[in-house]
Parts: structure tokens; sequence; C-alpha cells
């Protein structure tokens, strides 16, 4: 009995609430995780996949990857872009919430009509964004060459630099309505008694900011943050859409390289690697996110 | 107290339940109405078996699926009609057909070999042919299909080891597609070799028009379209590090340079590269017999014309095109009948006019169009049509050459140190 | 920070056109595909790019109808099953889930947050395949399910991170009050907690929904038969081996937008009550 009883905690009882959801995920996603490791210390390729012996040849994939200029440039890609599009995404999705925060007219039905560029397929996205950073037929190089900002069309997508850039704009004008909404549900719960007492107190503006929205939404920032790091670090469709990885390899993305590897080579374990490396890195993101967050509240 | 904390831990064990047996019973209710769609798609009877390769014996026949990846609706339709005549014309096999897009097609079957969940026919793209031959899901067909009428390049494109692995579908190549007024008014005559090419597309070139477009994005439709420059110097497309490769490769990068190409090409699909010509954004361009059904639609007073690609020491052009391969341990001998059906030659012609494609039968493509037709230019440069590999690692070595071409059109390498790195990726997949 | 605060008339007018001049600056891509939608193929190829169709083309919207084998209402009501499907799932799994996280400070809590970041850690990509064999072995292979129980795996993680903030933030008197009055502690999450909480359980079901609805992998690679595709299969038609139909494919976007911004704006009164009622008085 006594057994049973510290079983039944009070604070057990919570695992009866997260057990359902946390056994779906472990069906659903478990098995392909544990798979993709196993496939990763394998020499799968086109002739083994169905029939034939898969040897073990445990990190020789990993090895292979570290040597491998592709591979080194989509890691660095990745993580410029993850962190680019992070920056801009959420300081403008932040501005925005604040913005319409206010209670002005409009500000609620154009804060629902911002939400539109997530009902879009992200292919569809992809493919207007390439469209609007044509080089010749695009409408961003007539614009800005209307405004006198440049002389000659940028080739925006055929060009290394730029097609980074390119990708960037189309992600974070998907990201602003993410960060934007989240933080708005955030601020809601803020009690606005909190801030009449502190106009009281004679706090202005930017003191109320950041001595009380930004405190109080720290846990609603660091939930946003994390998920926006994985999502945007393993980005598929845009990248594969708008650029599949060029012009020169020059925008490939680990998850774009770990698909090409796959499903266009026929080196699956390989491609699986480079998957787990992807892995790996948010693993450390996570568990990060993990510390901070659970930091001093256990009792 | 005590009490109470067991009633709630019932009730958690409930809710818990409640949840899981929710889900089931949605699933059920959902799985119901998944069939009831299924039976109900009334306007395609024939797609409405829901586990094909399962359904052993159904009342209309064996089952024996396909699957294509052709979204235009015209392919489509032909080969649904093709289907029904053939499941009309005898009660033993129910063939059905299932779409399946392009850019999802190898993956598809990469994942459906893993799951043994096959069609039992693939009409799939000519140079992957071997890397699924090498994977071993497709049944070895040698001598128990004719061959022999079929152009020598299209029936490589499916034999590995001396074995015969599938069936030409139908053929394409590339040729020379130019704007016959831009010609005239620039005073131009047509091109047949490198430097009347270039030639010519400076004459061509103007504000709002380049020269000549080739589609050139990094993958195997790249390469597909760059292959004819790099054979017609005589390299191959393993021994590239050489006078010739870097020739087609400096070629390349000098029509770049001197502007008659776009550097935007790298982006421009075979389609892309198209719609770029009937808008008139682009004087000359590199591409196949597919696109004519939608360039008469679409831009009907545009004067065109095709020719063969210019050489340098000799003509050249890439043979493409689909495969039909039959899976092994599917229903091989449904497939078979069905093949040997829609292979007959009044089928052929049937599809091959439907679809723009030439008959990968010689001796039906010879007499397949009218001395005026523009497909016919098509025809004449069959013959110098050569296929990519078959070699399971084509895809690899395909990356290589296609990366290299992307190379000096950016920019970002020369000729010779492009032709070097893919040398080297080449030699390191072929010994 | 001025939410409670009164807006004089002046500031209200100054703040409405800034909003606007966002809103024009931010959805001018999609104004972009709406013209694009109505030019015809040439013109938008022309240079320099016209901001008005000089031809009306309406060509492109008759051809989402029906081409081929593809149905867009067949396929807008896959989508809208598979969606909602998944939506309650991961609504049902995830509101528990997240108030579990947030209250109890039980054994392999920590574990268990991480675990469910985990999931969302490895690129599609890889997941199809054993996906693929176990619907298969589920035999749920080829129906809206398999693509509802991969679509929900998206919004359960999501729904968790952001839900447990807000039951976090929740005051715990509440719920004490609550057993005060009789509940024990599953109706008062059921009374009290969640009703609290609707604001943050919308947005998460919002998501969730859209998540499930921009899908294309999952709907394409889980789902054979053409008639029980999403409506994001239908990209295909414009998008393939013989190039981009522009025109058609920006109609095909204009048309995916619409069925379900109308669905937004007719919920729209509902969730913007839930997002003002939702302010927890302290």
């Amino acid at each position: 009995m006594g057994k049973m009883k510290k079983l039944f905690r009070y604070e057990n009882i919570g695992i009866l609430f997260v057990f359902p959801a946390f056994l779906y995920m472990l069906i659903f996603v478990g098995y392909p995780i544990i798979r993709n490791i196993i496939l990763s210390f394998q020499d799968v390729n086109a002739g083994n996949l169905v029939k034939g012996t898969k040897n073990f040849i445990l990190f020789d994939n990993y090895m292979e990857l570290f040597s491998d200029n592709v591979f080194r440039s989509s890691l660095s890609n990745t993580l410029r872009y993850t962190v680019l599009c992070l920056v801009f995404q959420f300081i403008i999705g932040f501005a925005l919430a604040l913005f319409f925060n206010r209670k002005f007219t409009l500000a609620k039905p154009i804060r629902g009509i911002l939400l539109v560029p997530w009902m879009i397929p992200v292919t569809v996205t992809a493919l207007m964004f390439k469209l609007l950073f044509a080089t010749d037929i695009g409408v961003i190089n007539y614009l800005l060459r209307s405004l006198h900002l440049i002389d000659t069309n940028v080739e925006w997508l055929t060009t290394p630099g730029t097609a980074m850039f390119a990708l960037i704009c189309a992600n974070v004008w998907i990201g602003i309505p993410f960060n934007m909404i989240l933080i708005s549900t955030g601020l809601t719960t803020i009690p606005g008694e909190l801030y009449e007492s502190a106009s009281i107190d004679g706090a202005n503006k930017v003191q109320t900011f950041f001595r009380i929205t930004l405190p109080l939404l720290k846990p609603t920032v660091e939930s946003v943050l994390v998920l926006g790091f994985i999502y945007t670090f393993k980005v598929y469709d845009l990248v594969y859409v708008m650029t599949s990885g060029g012009p020169v390899n020059s925008t490939h993305m680990l998850s774009t390289y770990s698909y090409k590897l796959s499903f266009e080579m026929f080196k699956y374990s390989k491609g699986s690697a480079v998957a787990n490396v992807l892995l790996l890195i948010l693993l450390v993101v996570g568990m990060s996110y993990i510390k901070i967050t659970t930091e001093g509240e256990e009792k | 107290m005590k009490k109470k904390k067991i009633v709630a831990l019932l009730t958690a064990l409930a809710v818990t339940i409640g949840l899981f047996a929710g889900c089931g019973a949605e699933k059920e209710t959902e799985d119901a109405s998944g069939t009831a769609s299924n039976t109900s798609g009334e306007s395609q009877p024939e797609e409405s078996e829901p586990e094909v390769s399962e359904a052993e014996e159904a009342s209309a026949g064996e089952a024996v699926t396909i699957w294509y990846y052709w979204e235009t609706e015209g392919h489509q339709v032909a080969l649904d009609q093709v289907i029904q005549d053939y499941n009309a014309s005898q009660d033993k096999y129910e063939v059905t057909a299932k779409y399946v897009p392009f850019a999802d097609f190898k993956k598809q079957l990469s994942i459906g070999a893993s799951a043994d969940e096959l069609p039992d026919i693939a009409i799939l793209d000519s140079p992957d042919h071997a890397s699924y031959v090498d994977m071993g899901i497709f049944e070895d067909l040698t001598g128990k299909f004719d061959v022999g009428s079929y152009y020598e390049g299209a029936v490589n494109s499916c034999t590995v080891d001396g074995k015969l692995y599938g069936v030409p579908f139908g053929v394409n190549c590339l040729a020379l597609y130019y704007n016959e007024d831009m010609l005239n008014d620039a005073g131009c005559k047509v091109p047949t070799t490198w430097d009347e090419l270039k030639e010519t597309a400076k004459a061509l070139t103007t504000e709002s028009v380049t020269g000549l477009a080739l589609c050139s994005v990094q993958n195997e439709e790249g390469t597909f379209n760059f292959v004819p420059w790099l054979w017609s110097t005589g390299a191959s497309s393993y021994d590239i590090n050489n006078e010739n490769g870097i020739r087609a490769l400096a070629f390349i990068q000098d029509l770049v340079n001197e502007g008659v190409m776009s550097k935007e090409c790298i982006n421009w699909t075979q389609g892309d590269v198209m719609n770029q010509f009937i808008a008139g954004n682009v004087a000359m361009m590199e591409n196949g017999p597919w696109q004519i059904p939608t360039m008469q639609a679409e831009a009907p007073e545009l004067n065109w014309k095709v020719t063969l690609i210019p050489k340098d020491s000799e003509y050249s052009s890439v043979l493409g095109g689909e495969n039909y391969a039959v899976i092994n341990g599917g229903n091989v001998e449904g497939a078979l009948d069905f093949l040997t059906y829609s292979t007959s030659e009044e089928q052929v012609k049937f599809m091959m006019d439907k679809f723009g494609y030439i008959s990968a039968n010689q001796s039906i493509a010879e007499t397949q169009f009218e001395a005026d037709s523009p497909y016919q230019p098509f025809v004449e440069e069959l013959k110098y049509a050569m296929p990519r590999g078959p070699l399971a690692e084509w895809p690899s070595v395909s990356d290589a050459i296609s990366l290299a071409f992307n190379q000096v059109i950016t920019g970002t390498a020369t000729p010779e140190d492009a032709a070097a790195e893919a040398q080297a990726t080449i030699d390191s997949i072929v010994k | 920070m001025d939410g409670e605060k009164r807006l004089s008339r002046r500031n209200n007018i100054i703040l409405c056109i800034i909003s606007l001049f966002i809103l024009c600056l931010l959805l001018f891509p999609l104004y972009w595909a709406l013209i694009t939608s109505l030019k015809m193929e040439r013109e938008i190829f022309q240079n320099p790019p016209t901001f008005y169709p000089h031809i009306l083309n309406l060509q492109s919207y008759a051809a989402q109808v029906e081409t081929g084998d593809f149905n867009m209402f067949r396929s807008f009501a896959n989508s809208f099953l598979i969606s909602l499907g998944a939506t309650v799932i991961a609504v049902l799994l995830a509101v528990p889930a997240s108030y579990g996280i947030a209250r109890y400070y039980f054994k392999g809590r920590k574990f268990m947050l991480l675990a469910f970041l985990v999931t969302q850690m490895l690129p599609v990509s890889v997941l199809l395949t054993p996906m693929f064999i176990m619907f298969k072995n589920m035999h749920v292979y080829n129906t809206w399910i398999a693509a509802m129980l991969a679509d929900a795996t998206i919004g359960i993680p999501f729904s968790i991170l952001i839900l447990k903030n807000y039951f976090a933030s929740i005051p715990k008197d509440l719920e004490e009050a609550a057993y005060l009055d009789g509940c024990n502690r599953f109706t008062a999450f059921g009374r009290i907690l969640i009703p609290i909480a609707r604001p943050g359980v919308m947005v998460c079901a919002i998501f969730s929904f859209l998540y499930a609805w921009g899908d294309l992998a999952y709907g394409m690679t889980f789902i054979l038969d053409q008639e029980k595709r999403p409506i994001t299969a239908g990209i295909f038609n414009f998008m393939g081996q013989y190039g981009t139909k522009w025109s058609y494919l920006t109609a095909f976007a204009v048309v995916t937008i619409i069925p379900v911004a109308l669905i937004f704006i007719f919920m729209q009164k509902y969730i913007v009550s839930g997002m003002t009622s939702g302010a927890v008085k302290g």
C-alpha cells in the first residue's frame, strides 16, 4: 500500500494526462526515429534495399560526410539560414503582436487576415516567391529599378549569396504570422491590472515592456523560439521548390541534401546519416530549452 | 481523502481510455466512410480498388496496377482510353492506373520497394531504369518480348548485363527550336555548327530577347539538356576532363558571358524554357517534341521551326522517354498480357499521337508523321540520339555533370576546374 | 501594454492607417498571385511586369474545377476531413498533456517534454518510409486516416509546447477554489481550466488545422488514389515535368485560400472573443 501511495503521489497524476499523447508520438514517430538510426549505421543503397544483406558499417557514413563538401556547406547554410530567419521573423512578429495588441478598430480583423500566408501550401508560396524574384520578369527587380535602388537587374536566384537572401525573405514572410499570433496569444495571459499599477507607479512604456511584458512573456517567447528553430532548421519544401539547393549547391540544407541522397541518388544510409546529424543538433537545442525552462521551477 | 484520490485516478484512467476509444471509434467510422467513397467513385470505377496488390480475385478479373507520372490531362486520358479498351477486350485482368507525380515518382518507388507495396507495371523515366534493376524489383523479360524493331538506344536503356528488364514506351530527343520571324528579321540562316549558332544567337539578342535558352537546372533534367553538347565534341559522359569536355563547358560559359544565353536558365525547367520561347523572350531553344501540342495550343500564331542541334564535331542528341517495367512478385502474367496489347501498332499509334511522342518502335516511328510535320525533325534527330547510362549509379554521374555545367554557367568555376572536379567524382563512381 | 487604455479617435485613425499599410506590404505577394492568375501566360512573361492584367484571363479558374482525374471540390472535402481529423486528434491529446506538464512535477516530466520536441526533429523525408510500413500494417494505407494520423504528429508537440505556458499562467487559486466547490482534478480541468485556456486551445487547433491543410508529403505518400488525395495534390497539375503554368498555379493558390479564409473570417468572432476574454484576472 505504501508503494501504491507513492505511485499515486499528487504530482504523478500528471503522467495520466500526458501519457496518451506520449504514447501516440512514441508509436508514430518513435519507431521511425529508431529505424532511421539503425539505417544510418548500415550500407543500404539501391542494390540491397529490397534483397541482399545489409551490412553494419557503423560510423562509416558519418565519417564520409565530414569529407563531403556539399554536406559541410549544407550544415553551415542550414545554421545561417535558421538564425537569420529566426531573428527577422521573431522581431517583426513580436513588433506586430505588440502593435495589434492595441485596441484600435481594425486591430483584430487585420491580425486575422495576416494569418493568410499560413493557409497557402508552402510549395505554392515557394513558387510565388520564385516568380517575384525572377531576374527579368520579376516584380522585385522592377520595383527596385523604379525606385532607382539598382541599375541593372539583380540575378536573385542564380547567384549564391542572393539566392540565400531570397529564401530567407520567403521564409520570414511565412514566419511572421506564426510568431505574431503566438505572441499575441501569450500577451492575453498577462493581467491588465499589472499595467495599470505600473502606470500608477509612473513607469514609462519602455520600462513596462522590459519589466512586465518581457518577463511574463518569457515562457511563450522560449516556446516560440525553440519551435521556430526546429521548424526552420528542417526546412525542406521551400528550398526544394525555390532553388533545389542551387545555384551550384549553394543553398543546400541538411534536409534537402538528405532527401537528394535518399531518393534521388539511392544512398539511403547516407541520407539517414545526414538526417541524424540534423537531429543531433536539434537535440542540443531542445535540451538547452528544457534546461532553461525547467530551471528552478521544481519544488 | 484517500477515496477522493482513487476516484480521481479512476476518472483519469477513464479519460485516457476514452481518448483512445474515441480515436479508435473515429478511425473506424473514417475507415468506413473512406471505403464508402471508394465504392462511390463513379466517374472512374476502375480506380476504386482499395488494396490492389492484395485484391487477388476481384469480380472483374485479376487486378493489374500501373504507376505513371504524366500530369498532362491529354496523356492521362489517352492512357485511360487504352486501359479501358483493354479491360473491355478480355475479362481475365482488370487494369487500373495510378498517377504518382514526377517529383515523387522515384521516392514512391523506393518507399514502395521497402514496404513491399508496388504496382505491377511502372512507366518510368528511362535513365532511372538501371537503378531499379539493381534494386531487383523488375522482372527479367528476356525472350518474352520481341524488341527487334525498336530503336537500339531505347532498348539499351532497359537492358542490363544483356538482359531485358523493360519495354520502351515511347521515345523523344532534344532538338533546336527557332523563332523563324526573328531569324528572318535579323537576316540569319539556320545554324548548323557551334560557331554559326553563336553568331546567330548574338544577332538575335536584343534588349528584351536572348538568343538561346536551354534548361540547365541542377538535376537530371539539366544533364539531359547538356549531354548533347558534351557528346557533340566526342567526349563521353564518363570522360569529361579532356580537351573535348572542357570545350563543351567553355562553349556554354561563353554563351552566358556573351549575354546570348540567360543565367536564369539554371532555374528554368524545360517547360519554363518553352514558356519563355512562346512569350518571345527567347529566339532559339533546345527542347523536346512533347512541347509541341502545348505550343500549338497556347501560341498558334507563333512562327517556329525545329532543326538539328548544331554540332561541334558530330551531330548529337540525347534519348529520352519512358519505359514500361514489370515488377517481379506482382501479377507478372497480367502485366505481360497488357503490355502485349498496349505495344501493338494500333495502340502505340493512338497513344503516341495523343502524347506528342515518337514511337520507340522504329518501324512505326518512320511512318508516324507527315513529311512537313513539326515532329519530323525529331525523327531525323533520333538517328543521332544516344541514351544516358544505362548504369545503376547514373544518378550520381548525372549529378556530377549537372554540377559542372552549373558551375560554368554561374561563373563559380572555370571550365577546366569544373571538368576536373566532375571527373574526380565520376572516377570514384565508375571504376 | 496600452491595451486597457481607451484610444483617442485621432490615434485610432492613425493606427488604422498604419495597420492598413502593414497589411498591403505583407500581402503584396498575395496580390501578385491574384493578378498573375488573371493574366494570360504570355503577359506573365512580359518584361517589364504589368501590375494589372491587360487582357483578363479566366481560363485558369475554369481549369481548377476539373483537370484530368483531379477534382477540386472532392479534394477540398478530402483536405477538410483530413485536417479536421488531425486537429481533433491533436487537441484531444495535447490539451490534457500540456496541462499535465504545466501543473504536475512528476518524474520523467523533463524527459517527456524533450521527447515531444525530439519527435519534431527529423525531416519529413526520412519519416516517410517507416510510417508507410506502419500504415500498411495497420491497414490504413491509402485512406484518409493515414494522413490524419501522420498530420497529427505535427500538431501534438506544437500544441503541447504552446499550451503548457497557458496552463502555467493560470493562477493555482482558481483550481483550489474549484476543489473546495467539490470538483476533483479532472472535473476542475474540464470545467475551469479549459474554458480559461480557450484562446490557447483555439490557436493550437488553428495551427494544427493549418499544418495538416498545408501538408503535401504525407498526403501524397500515404494516399495513392487521386480521388482521396488532399487539395495540395492539385499543385502537381500545374507544376511538373512540363514546366510551371503560372496562371493556373496562382489561380490554384487563390482558390485554395478562399474557403479556408472564409472559415476563419466566419469564426473570427469566436476566436477574437476568446482572445479578449481570455486574460486571466489574477
